[in-house]
């Protein structure tokens, strides 16, 4: 009976680990877009579909383009990466993943300069949406989807 | 020569010569005193051996019960035989019955983990902003609001007042 138990637990270990690994990684999408209002809008970044209703509606530009991006597969959530433009930079770091989501840092640089910091909690199923600083006629936002 | 013990003995046991018995009996001071001894004797000797012979039925049974007994022991040895000619059929048992609980205790684990992955489904959770800050050099104006929209399902950190940047800003 004993070595029936020890057989069903090492059975049930092996079985829950490759269920625990079909769960897999998942990919942070973190991007820098310019939101502007122009006549002939180009059609929305593949990255941007699944929010674009939201998007639109929130920060009323008719035009979104992705200037920079970081596509970062977390595995043990605890991870960091930056996402640039030519003079913005987002860092990311990740500091660990509970149902909820992940706990993330956040700092927005234009060049070395720190304009905003955030602490955040991401959903695996809801987008953050930053509204960053004005540039030019558009505005910069900040995007972080679980994809 | 031998003693009147020896010769009591003999008379007894009715082993006496003709001579020797016609001695013998010559020789008793009270001879009626001697044949009534020699009965109880008899008696003794026939009480003796019915007893022997109910210890010898003893022995029987004895010897029975360790019959019985090994009987017992190989009956015994015969079923531990038996059990240990059938153990791998209840191992391949336990084998099926456990694979069959893990399958069980792997379908569920699945089934949430494929729950917890479809994307269709609407989660209870959205994202939280834990705290914002801007730098008040930089940015001595700016004011942070944050707000979530469940029908979007997205949480917006809404900022007001930041240093506004020339459209050079915007190059890739």
């Amino acid at each position: 009976m004993a070595r029936c138990l020890l057989l069903f637990v090492g059975f049930a270990l092996v079985l829950s680990t490759t269920a625990t690994e079909l769960r897999g990684s998942e990919t942070v999408w973190s991007g820098l877009v310019i939101a502007e209002n122009v006549a002939q809008p180009q059609p929305i970044p593949p990255e941007l579909t699944g929010i674009e209703r939201p998007l639109k509606r929130l920060f009323g530009y008719n035009q979104f383009q992705v200037i920079g991006q970081s596509r970062k597969e977390l595995q043990t959530g605890q991870e960091d990466w930056l996402a640039t433009s030519k003079f913005f930079g987002l860092h990311v770091d990740a500091h660990g993943e509970s149902r909820a989501g992940y706990v993330l840092n956040l700092k927005l640089y234009k060049e070395k300069e720190l304009l905003l910091e955030t602490d955040a909690k991401l959903s695996k199923r809801s987008p953050l949406l930053i509204k960053g600083p004005q540039v030019g006629g558009g505005q910069l936002l900040l995007v972080l989807v679980v994809q | 020569m031998k003693t009147f013990e020896e010769k009591w003995t003999a008379w007894l046991d009715g082993r006496l010569s003709d001579r020797e018995l016609a001695e013998f009996e010559a020789s008793l001071p009270d001879k009626a005193a001697a044949e009534a001894e020699k009965t109880e004797v008899k008696k003794l000797g026939a009480l003796l051996k019915r007893e022997l012979g109910a210890q010898a039925l003893l022995n029987e049974e004895f010897f029975n019960h360790q019959i019985r007994e090994k009987i017992a022991r190989e009956s015994t040895g015969e079923s531990r035989k038996r059990e240990v000619e059938v153990s791998p059929w209840w191992t391949i048992r336990r084998l099926l019955w456990t694979g069959t609980a893990s399958l069980a205790v792997f379908l569920v684990m699945a089934i949430f983990v494929m729950r917890d992955k479809n994307p269709a489904e609407q989660s209870q959770y959205l994202t939280q902003i834990l705290n914002a800050r801007v730098d008040p050099v930089v940015s001595p104006n700016a004011t942070i609001s944050m707000f979530e929209t469940k029908e979007d399902q997205v949480t917006v950190l809404w900022t007001e007042g930041l240093q506004s940047l020339p459209a050079d800003y915007a190059a890739k």
